[in-house]
Formats: C-alpha cells, structure tokens, sequence
C-alpha cells in the first residue's frame, strides 16, 4: 500500500473528459470526442492496473468534512471492480463510436459517459462512505442523463425519471446506514469500520439495522424486488448505455456495497436469510419476465435482473469473493449479449421487436458468432465463464441449504431457457422483416471480439477446488474482503453438483432450441401476456403508490391555490384602499391648502374644546 | 387685546385669500398677510407678558419672508415665461 497521487488521477482523466466534451464538445465532433472519451478510461484503466501490480494503493485528503476525511483505496476488491468498469467500460466506449454514430448528441453522449465512468469509479475506491455515496449519487444522475438521453420523447424522459425517483427510495437506506453507523461508531471510514466492529463492544440489534438499511441501498441500485420497476424501463435510452449500465456498472454497485461491508453482514441470520430471499425472488422474476418479452433489449435486461438475484443470494449465502466472481463474469457475457443486441438492432435500422428479426445467423456472421457464446454463457454452459461462477453459487447454496440449492438449480433452468430463447428469436428461422440487415463496422466488431474471448474464458479464475487448487480469485479477494471460513464440500458431493448443474444446463439449452423454433401452445401465450407486462408490477405500484401520491399532490395543490389567491386577494383589497387615498394626491395647491386650513381649525377647535 | 382680534382677522382675510385666489402672485400676498398677522401676534403676546424674546421672533419672521418674497417671485417668473400662466390650478405636474 502506497500513498500516491495517482490515485485521484484514476478518477480525474474520466472527468476531465466529461468536462471537456460537455464544454467544447460540438467543435470536436465526431468521431474525435468518443475517441477521446475512450482514451480517456483506457488511460484509467492501465493506470488502475499499474498500481493494482504494485500492490495497491491509498490516498486521503485529511479534512474533507468535519471529522471526515476524504480517502480513496485501492485494494484487491475495489481493482477487481476498478478493471472489470474500466476494461469493459473502455470497449462499450469504443463500440458506441460506431454505434453513435450520426447522432446529433454525439460529443454530449460521450460526454454523460465519462461522467459515469468517473461517478463509478469514484464509487468503487471511496475508502469512507459519503465518498462512496458521492460517487453512488454520480451514477445516479448520469444513468437519469443517459436513459433520457433521446429526451424529445416523453417516454424516455419518463423512464429516466422512473430511474432516478426508484433509486432515491434506495439512497434513503444509504443515508439511514450512513448516520447509524456514525452514531454508533464515530467514523465513516471503511477501513476503521472493520477494525472497530472487530473489537466488538457495541449493540448487535443495532448493527443488523445497519445492515438492513444498507441492504435497502443495495436493493435500490441492483434493481432487486421490491425495487426492480426501473431496470426494464432503463432500456430507453441508448443500447450502449443499456450494456454499461446493466453489465459492467450501475447495478453491480449494490451488489458490490454489500461485499463491501461482510464484516456488518456476516453471522447475522436475519439478513443472511432476507438477502437470500429477496435475490431468491428476483431471480425467478426476472427470468420469468424475461421470457414473455418481445423488445430485444428488454428481453437482455430482465435476464440481468436475474443474474443480480444470483449475486445476491450468493452474498446472502456468505459467498462473497462469488458474488463478485460472477459480476466480472456477468459484465463479460451481458455485455457481449447487449452489444450483440445492438449490433442486430443497428444491421436492421433501430428495429427493436424480435418478431420482425430471426435468420441474422446468414446475415450477420460475426455478431452471431458473438450471441451464441453470449448465449451459452449466460445460459450456463460448461466450461464458458457464465457457468463456473454460477456453479459455485449453487455449491455455496447447497451448503446453505439443498432446498435453496434446488431452487437455485431451477433458476438456473431457466437463465438456460430465456438465453437461447433470445439466440433462437434473433438468429434462427426465416428473416421477418424488411430491412436490409448489414455486418457492423469493425470499431463495433472488436470490442466485441474481446468480450467474446473474456465470456470464454474468464471463468477459469475461479474454478472449484476439485477440478484445481489454484483457485486464483478466491485468496485473491478474500485479502480484501475478509476471510470467513467455511467448510468444504465433500470431493464426491462437489462433483455431483457439477455434473448434475453441467447437465441440467446442456439439456435445458437443447431444450429451449428445439421448443422456442416451434408455434407456442395456448398456455405459453397466456403466460406471455402475464410476463410482458412484468407481472403486472407496474400496475400494482400505480394502483398502491402512485396514483394515491398524485391524488394527495393535487389535492395539496388544490389547497396551495386557495391559499394563495387568499393571500392575493387580501394583497389587491389593501392595494385598492391605497388606490383610493392615492387619488387624494390631485397636485392642485388650492386644495392642499383646505387640507391644511381645515386640519388647522379642528385641531384648534379640538385643543379649546377639551 | 384688540390687536389680537385685529391679527385674527387679518389671518383669516389671508387665508380666505389663499383659497379664493388662483393666481399665483395673489396666493403669495395672501400669504404675507398671513405672515404679518401671525407677527402681530407675537408682538401683542411680548407686550401682554412684558418678554422681548417674542420681538426677536418677529425681526426672524420679516427677514425670512423679504428672502421668501425675492425667491418666490422669482420663481414665478421664471414659470410665467415658460407656461404663460400663473394660475395655480394649472401647475399640476409636481404632485408626487
């Protein structure tokens, strides 16, 4: 650990781009801004590397707030986080370059994204917590930017908002946790956190509150149920910011907080037992939804609703070095699905409806090369990355409990299903629609390459310990994390999960192939229905919340109005009593005079009388 | 005693004056009538209570009004070359 400037410098270079490509970006222009912008994270990147290979490194400024300082840490956790936003956050950049182009908000685009680049980053290093609430709210208003990005259109606008108001709901369990933990501790610090909740000598009860409240947090940002209603609705804004949103960074925040803090969450089985249960339950919602949808990128993001309730049920287990296993696996294979999704959707001119696609595998070559490793690894399949970290999910399940492995296991199933259902809907069968579907240029092609080659292969980080020893991520992780110690599964047990989750994935995705590509019975076209309005979710908060909120509103306003024309027509019927004495004001002497003579001649009368 | 009625009277004939007459040199002896009738006041009062002080009074009181008269009629000139009237009822423009 190293105090070095270079720290702030990381989040620095993202920032300054944003600031000069918001101020002069239109004299930039295209393609020079996004080239720019990509630079700009590349240089993030490897100075993250850099210093990650030197062991890591610290920075403070000491008096930020009152009794708080300012401090950035990079550690084997937060370099983990800072390489997977940086690295696949530098080729969603690049691919924009190509995707963006032509828009007339070009340079402004690039320019929201480096601001969320920079808000991520600083998200990840903050060493005390309102740095890493500066950095949370960062990404907030950037992803509020970015989802309204094509603002001419009230829906998105609407969306954008949706996101922002869903995501306050979570901030407010971050500030309840923040002044909680201050309260009881005195410090904001992470690091002195840990050190101080080891010594002990505090309130448990109070503690788990803690806990709770920062769960709330996490479950705002990593769009878990109850809080899951602005995810699917985020797929307005541009597909790229959908990819960095959904893949590499926003979401993973929550998720990413709750590691952050084990040391608050671990042996407490009130949490343990809610996190599981609300990532249980999302990951079956997500799924769910998943497969009733027909907008390509809303079919992708569902899916990556599910994929969070895996990465939550792993942290709720105690899983934690797994849970971000899988968030540097998931940023790999979504990434790549949702740039594949781009790229169907840029070959066809902005369609968007899987009905008007199919037959892109004689179109498109490249970019469906790319949706079927997209594809099986999202879906699980041995020995691509999406099923390593997956499978250590399910082994950690199983210690937790075999029923939550089974429920888990068919979660699985179906993470296997909407994967090839997305491929079987984009790239097989006859072409449904009119356009001409063309090959992305190459600045589109290449990122994807790359994510294509990680999605294969990243998952050898992590294997099992039966297969390999040298687990590289776990000791890795666990340096920074903490360590919590758990019993190893017995040799035979761990191999039977294996093979069992290695052959429930293949059968369910060979599955799925042969059923999708036929007409769907009557029950599954009901069940479509149901899924496509997320089971009715929406509806149910507009009926509960929304719509008795916009009543009291105006009903508020209602009164505001009385109110203020009260207090108007109070102001009006003084303003005219002075009209009135103001007409006395003639300007004739003569007049005057009177006034004068006549005031004279009472108040005399008035003094001899008396 | 008698002055005192004689001072009242030529009070009110100035402020009889004062409302009656629109042009402005008339409104302005009118005035002075009413000046001299409040020194001849004064005058009446020093000699019912044996004090000087009330004469000093008056000497203010007449030197104050030949420099009110120079300033005023001056005035008034300086509006009858520009508006060609003098009647007090026209010059409405400097009400507040």
């Amino acid at each position: 650990m190293q105090e070095t400037l270079l720290l702030p410098l990381i989040i620095a270079l993202p920032l300054l781009g944003f600031v000069i490509l918001g101020l002069s970006g239109k004299r930039i222009g295209e393609p020079l801004a996004g080239w720019l912008a990509s630079l700009l994270v590349l240089g993030s990147f490897l100075l993250g590397l850099f210093l990650l290979l030197q062991g890591g490194a610290k920075w403070t400024l000491a008096e930020w707030l009152p009794g708080i300082p300012f401090s950035l840490n990079l550690d084997n956790l937060s370099g983990v986080m800072l390489m997977v936003v940086a690295g696949v956050g530098l080729l969603i950049h690049v691919w924009a370059i190509g995707y963006m182009h032509g828009d007339p908000g070009y340079s402004r685009f690039f320019s929201y994204f480096n601001l969320f680049i920079a808000a991520m980053l600083v998200l990840i290093l903050g060493d005390s917590l309102p740095v890493v609430f500066i950095g949370w709210e960062g990404v907030g208003l950037a992803s509020y930017l970015l989802i309204g990005f094509w603002y001419h259109e009230r829906v998105n606008a609407d969306s954008a908002r949706k996101a922002f108001i869903v995501n306050r709901i979570g901030d407010l369990g971050f500030l309840l946790a923040m002044g909680l933990l201050w309260s009881m501790f005195g410090t904001l610090s992470i690091s002195e956190l840990v050190e101080k909740v080891e010594a002990g000598g505090y309130s448990f009860t109070t503690l788990t509150l803690a806990g709770f409240f920062l769960l709330i947090g996490a479950i705002g940002k990593s769009a878990q149920v109850p809080l899951m209603v602005w995810l699917p609705d985020a797929m307005a804004g541009p597909t790229p910011v959908s990819a960095l949103i959904h893949a590499a960074t926003m979401v993973t925040a929550g998720v990413y907080l709750l590691v952050r803090h084990a040391f608050i969450l671990h042996g407490d089985g009130f949490l343990a037992g809610l996190i599981v249960a609300v990532g249980l339950l999302t990951a079956f919602y997500g799924a769910l939804c998943s497969l009733g949808q027909w907008d390509i990128k809303r079919i992708v993001a569902y899916t990556t609703l599910s994929q969070l309730g895996f990465m939550f049920v792993a942290v709720g287990v105690g899983a934690y070095w797994v849970a971000i296993f899988h968030i540097v696996t998931h940023a790999f294979f979504k990434a790549l699905m949702f740039m594949t999704s781009g790229s169907v959707i840029h070959a066809l001119g902005g369609e968007q409806d899987v009905r008007q696609m199919g037959g892109m595998r004689k179109y498109l070559p490249a970019t469906h090369l790319h949706g079927l490793v997209a594809t099986f690894a999202s879906g699980g399949l041995v020995p691509l990355a999406g099923f390593w970290s997956k499978d250590a999910i399910l082994a950690y399940s199983f210690e937790f409990g075999p029923w939550l492995w089974v429920l888990m296991l068919g979660a699985s199933v179906l993470a296997a299903l909407y994967s090839i259902r997305w491929y079987v809907l984009v790239f097989w069968g006859e072409y449904r629609g009119k356009a001409h579907p063309h090959e992305s240029p190459a600045v589109m092609l290449w990122p994807n390459h790359i994510l294509m080659g990680g999605a294969l292969g990243v998952g050898f980080m992590g294997l099992p310990y039966v297969i390999d020893y040298k687990n590289f991520i776990e000791p890795y992780l666990n340096k920074a994390i903490g360590d919590f110690p758990h019993e190893k599964l017995p040799v035979v047990t761990e191999w039977v999960l294996i093979i069992i989750s290695a052959v429930v994935a293949i059968a369910a995705l060979w599955w799925g192939f042969r059923y999708f590509q036929q007409k769907m019975p009557a029950w599954y076209e009901r069940f479509q229905t149901a899924a496509l309005q997320g089971f009715y979710a929406d509806a149910v908060y507009n009926a509960l919340l929304v719509n008795p909120a916009k009543g009291l509103a105006e009903l508020l306003f209602g009164g505001d109005k009385g109110l203020l024309s009260g207090f108007a027509g109070l102001g009006s019927l003084m303003g005219g009593l002075g009209g009135l004495l103001a007409k006395l004001e003639t300007g004739a002497l003569r007049f005057y005079l009177a006034g004068l003579l006549l005031a004279l001649v009472l108040l005399l009368g008035w003094g001899v009388l008396r | 005693m008698i002055w005192l009625v004689a001072s009242a009277l030529l009070f009110s004939i100035g402020a009889y004056g004062a409302l009656t007459r629109r042009t402005a040199i008339l409104v302005f002896l009118s005035i002075e009538l009413m000046l001299n009738a409040a020194a001849l006041s004064l005058i009446s009062f020093s000699k019912l209570s044996g004090s000087l002080d009330a004469q000093v009074v008056v000497l203010f009181i007449i030197a104050i009004a030949a420099a009110e008269v120079a300033v005023g009629l001056g005035l008034i000139v300086a509006i009858f070359r520009r508006r060609e009237t003098t009647s007090v009822d026209a010059l409405r423009q400097l009400r507040g």
